[in-house]
């Protein structure tokens, strides 16, 4: 046991830190909430040379081959630096294709997701927004050597930039399956969602959308263990980009406090603001240990539910309350547009609403521990229990 | 103790209820969705027109002496007419107005100018107090004003002057005497926004783009910075005594924090997300019967109950001429958390669709929580933050020690 960085973590981290200090202004940031589709494409090049598309990809497809904690490390960079990229859509569908691609896939979509030519997204998501098997309604009918899709898709992220699209359909009455589709193929259309964000997210339909049978990804009405540890990676980096984003505040709030004068002294030195700021940084690390620990039984190849859906339920609240502690130690200023702030104030917001929410995920977390014979030891993993 | 209402203030809610029914029709709705304030001087007259049918019912200026423009009537009375209001977003109380100090420490005339005119809403003030070293701690401030004759010349910079670009006035605190301790160098001054030498610019907040809906908490589209370069304005702009303003600003913010605004921004979002969650379903599913949500809802419906009686507290205080020592700060930090503590848990329960913004596919009710979250924890920073209502509690409401 040891929840230190080594060397070579902490170069990872810093690498990814230095860069985006370098290439990521907030004025960049502030220009692709305007941006069609939202992403710089030079930038999505720096970052492939740098090697983070493929970083936890395998390495016969032109990959890192390294752990899913090292992937953490550099969403949560790009987190704290609002990074406007596909990075999160992107790494979890090709995490999703190399796990259950047959090779042929694989060998044809990943070293372009490698090199960054690829932009992918998924699509799991309709209007009822639990994670649930059952809320899947769109459904693909087998027609000879092609699938037709027919449904519509809700909070797809970064649509408009991704180039293949996994979308999760219903094959038969009990069982899903997962394709990957051509954004651009006859019969999708899209309309544009507002988010707090002010990222890119859309409805997606799709309109008897033919899909070549060579595009099922893992095997037919297997598509719902797919789609959770697809939902699962998704969510655990979300909570590493969160914390990122969430501790880069927490520190500009702690500055402010440090120069802001009121009666006399520093905002920072007055105790209700200190013990406030104090109770942030036991949120902030809270946090970054159970999505650390998540990203690490991922690497085991150890069951992680449970582990990721304490990170994203702790992340929801505690994120939450930290970005509205900085809001409040910078007083006025931060509900200005002008003032950055703002900006990781509405993103942070946005980002604890999605892939579940606190009551969902604790859900899943109480049936874990109540719903199975014996007795439960606090640091031993916990059983996971299906969905009634 | 009496925790019910009379049979005539039950009447007059029904009787309120129906003129909202009768009267404000589609045509006030879009004009108070489109333009920026409730000022009543809006742009296609609906709500000019609206706003004088109220006035005719009494039902404005409720509290305030008939020789003024008022109807002498007690603060329940404003109360129950201002929360039926509330539900149809269109402000008929006088909270935030500055008509209570100047009440308190005006002269005849500036009472007779004044208090009818705000409260037809014909005059309106940009309230001057914030300034760019000068928030919590208001009693900093450094713009200044120096006698010279008749007339006092005022120079300096003002923050956050909400509604500077449409008021007709603004009521200014600056200092007479830089000289005095900080609190006893301060005055106020009451004049026109079209003086000579007032420059006003727009700060844009979060809440512009896109625009909040009617009804957000803190949906402010625009606040401003106002600047004073040798504003000369009459002696008989000041109001109260020179150096003497501290006290009345104090006792305008107090009177300010009693009554209805602070709950009543409540009342809408407790209503509102109960309502919505029982009538709604996303495709079968009906957050309703979720149990974790069932409690949430409870929990935050027994807070709400909280601020509520908090408010009927105060008012209970002010009725039998009572004085506050720290109701008032309780108030002002109780309902601002719960406010915040609400928007937020409703956050998680619409999940994905709680982010979606006003103008949205799929944003509920206009995205107005989602906006709530943009602005919620403003109402705990403004008029006195909590942290520093806190400790008036502890100091006035527990005779704790300061150091
Ligand atoms: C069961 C027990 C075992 C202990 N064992 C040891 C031991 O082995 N070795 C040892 O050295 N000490 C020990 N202590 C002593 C302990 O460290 C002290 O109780 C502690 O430092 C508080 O000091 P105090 O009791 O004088 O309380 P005070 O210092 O008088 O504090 C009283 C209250 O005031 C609050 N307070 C004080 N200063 C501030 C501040 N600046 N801001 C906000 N609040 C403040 C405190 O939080 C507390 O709530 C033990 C105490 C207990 C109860
Ligand atoms: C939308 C909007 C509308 C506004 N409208 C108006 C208006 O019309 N007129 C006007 O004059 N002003 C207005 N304001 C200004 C508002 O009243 C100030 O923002 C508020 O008083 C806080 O001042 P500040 O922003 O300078 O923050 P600061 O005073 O710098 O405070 C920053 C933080 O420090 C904390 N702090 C300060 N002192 C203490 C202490 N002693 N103990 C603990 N913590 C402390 C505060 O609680 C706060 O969290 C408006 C502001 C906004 C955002």
């Amino acid at each position: 046991m040891d929840t230190t960085l080594s060397e070579e973590e902490v170069m990872v981290r810093e690498t990814a830190r230095k860069f985006l200090e370098a290439r990521c202004p907030t004025k960049l940031v502030r220009a692709m909430e305007k941006d069609e589709k939202g992403y710089p494409p030079d930038l999505w090049r720096e970052a492939a040379e740098l090697g983070w598309q493929g970083l936890a990809l395998p390495e016969q497809y032109g990959g890192s081959g390294l752990p899913m904690t090292y992937l953490g490390l550099v969403m949560h960079e790009v987190g704290r630096a609002l990074t406007p990229l596909p990075m999160l859509s992107t790494v979890t569908a090709a995490l999703t294709i190399a796990a259950h691609g047959d090779t042929a896939l694989c060998q044809e979509v990943l070293p372009k997701v490698v090199s960054g030519e690829t932009i992918l997204t998924w699509a799991f998501t309709e209007q009822d927004p639990r994670f649930l098997p059952e809320t899947v309604r769109m459904r693909a009918v087998a027609d000879g050597d092609h699938f037709v899709l027919t449904g519509t898709k809700l909070f797809v992220e970064n649509f408009v930039a991704a180039d293949q699209c996994l979308v999760v359909c219903r094959t038969s009455d009990t069982g899903l399956s997962v394709f990957l589709v051509d954004c651009r193929s006859a019969g999708i259309s899209h309309r544009d969602l507002v988010t707090l964000a002010k990222d890119r997210q859309s409805e997606v339909t799709f309109n008897a959308v033919r899909v070549p049978r060579g595009r099922l990804v893992g095997g037919l009405n297997e598509g719902a263990a797919i789609a959770e540890g697809l939902i699962d990676r998704a969510t655990v980096l979300l909570c590493a980009q969160m914390l990122g984003a969430t501790r880069k505040d927490m520190e500009m709030a702690v500055e402010w406090s440090k120069f802001r004068k009121a009666f006399g002294q520093p905002i920072g030195a007055f105790q209700s603001l200190q013990h406030m700021c104090a109770d942030m940084l036991m949120w902030v690390d809270g946090g970054d240990l159970l999505t650390y620990e998540a990203l690490w039984k991922m690497d085991q190849g150890l069951p992680a539910s449970v582990e990721v859906s304490q990170a994203k339920a702790f992340c929801n609240e505690k994120c939450q309350a930290v970005v509205r502690g900085c809001q409040v130690i910078h007083g006025g200023i931060g509900f200005i547009m002008e003032f950055d702030l703002q900006l990781w104030y509405r993103r942070v917001c946005a980002w604890t609403t999605r892939f579940g929410t606190a009551y969902e995920h604790r859900a899943r977390i109480a049936r874990a521990l109540l719903d199975h014979p014996g007795t439960v030891i606090l640091g031993q993993p916990v059983p996971v229990v299906a969905e009634a | 103790m009496d925790f019910g209402y009379t049979p005539e203030q039950q009447a007059l809610r029904r009787e309120v209820r129906a003129f909202i029914a009768e009267h404000v029709t589609e045509d006030v709705l879009a004009e108070r969705g489109s333009s920026e304030s409730n000022t009543g001087r809006g742009e296609g007259g609906a709500m000019k027109r609206l706003y004088e049918k109220v006035y005719e019912r009494g039902w404005l200026g409720i509290t305030y002496p008939k020789e003024y423009g008022g109807q002498g009537g007690d603060r329940m009375t404003q109360y129950i007419v201002e929360e039926e209001f509330t539900r149809v977003d269109i402000p008929v109380g006088m909270g935030g107005s500055g008509a209570p100090a100047i009440m308190a420490a005006g002269t005849e005339e500036q009472k007779q100018y004044y208090i009818p005119g705000l409260i037809k809403r014909e005059i309106s003030f940009a309230l001057g107090f914030t300034e760019p070293h000068a928030g919590a701690d208001l009693a900093s401030l450094q713009c200044r004003a120096v006698r010279d004759g008749d007339e006092y010349v005022i120079n300096g910079q003002k923050m956050y002057t909400s509604s500077a670009h449409m008021a007709t006035h603004i009521y200014l605190m600056a200092r007479t005497n830089p000289n005095l301790p900080k609190h006893r160098g301060i005055s106020i001054f009451l004049f026109p926004m079209d003086t000579p030498g007032i420059t006003v610019r727009p700060l844009w907040t979060m809440q512009n783009d896109p625009t909040a809906p009617i009804g957000t908490t803190y949906g402010h589209q625009r606040t401003n910075e106002t600047f004073f370069e040798d504003v000369r304005i009459p002696a008989a702009s000041l109001l109260g005594k020179e150096n003497g303003g501290w006290r009345v600003g104090a006792m305008g913010l107090n009177l300010d924090r009693v009554g209805a605004s602070r709950y009543l921004i409540s009342v809408r979002r407790d209503e509102d997300i109960v309502n919505f969650v029982k009538l709604n379903s996303f495709d079968g599913y009906a957050p309703a019967k979720d149990p974790a949500i069932r409690d949430k809802i409870a929990e935050l419906w027994i807070e709400a109950q909280v601020c509520r009686l908090m408010t009927m507290r105060s008012m209970s205080i002010v009725e039998h001429g009572g004085n506050f020592t720290y109701e008032g700060s309780a108030e002002k930090t109780w309902a601002p958390e719960h406010g915040v503590r609400t928007t937020e848990a409703i956050a998680q329960m619409l999940g994905p669709y709680g982010q979606l913004l006003n103008g949205s596919p799929h944003a509920v009710e206009s995205g107005i929580f989602a906006h709530n979250l943009q602005g919620a924890f403003q109402s705990g920073i403004n008029h006195g933050s909590t942290q520093v209502m806190r400790d008036q509690i502890c100091r006035r409401g527990l005779d704790m020690p300061r150091k």
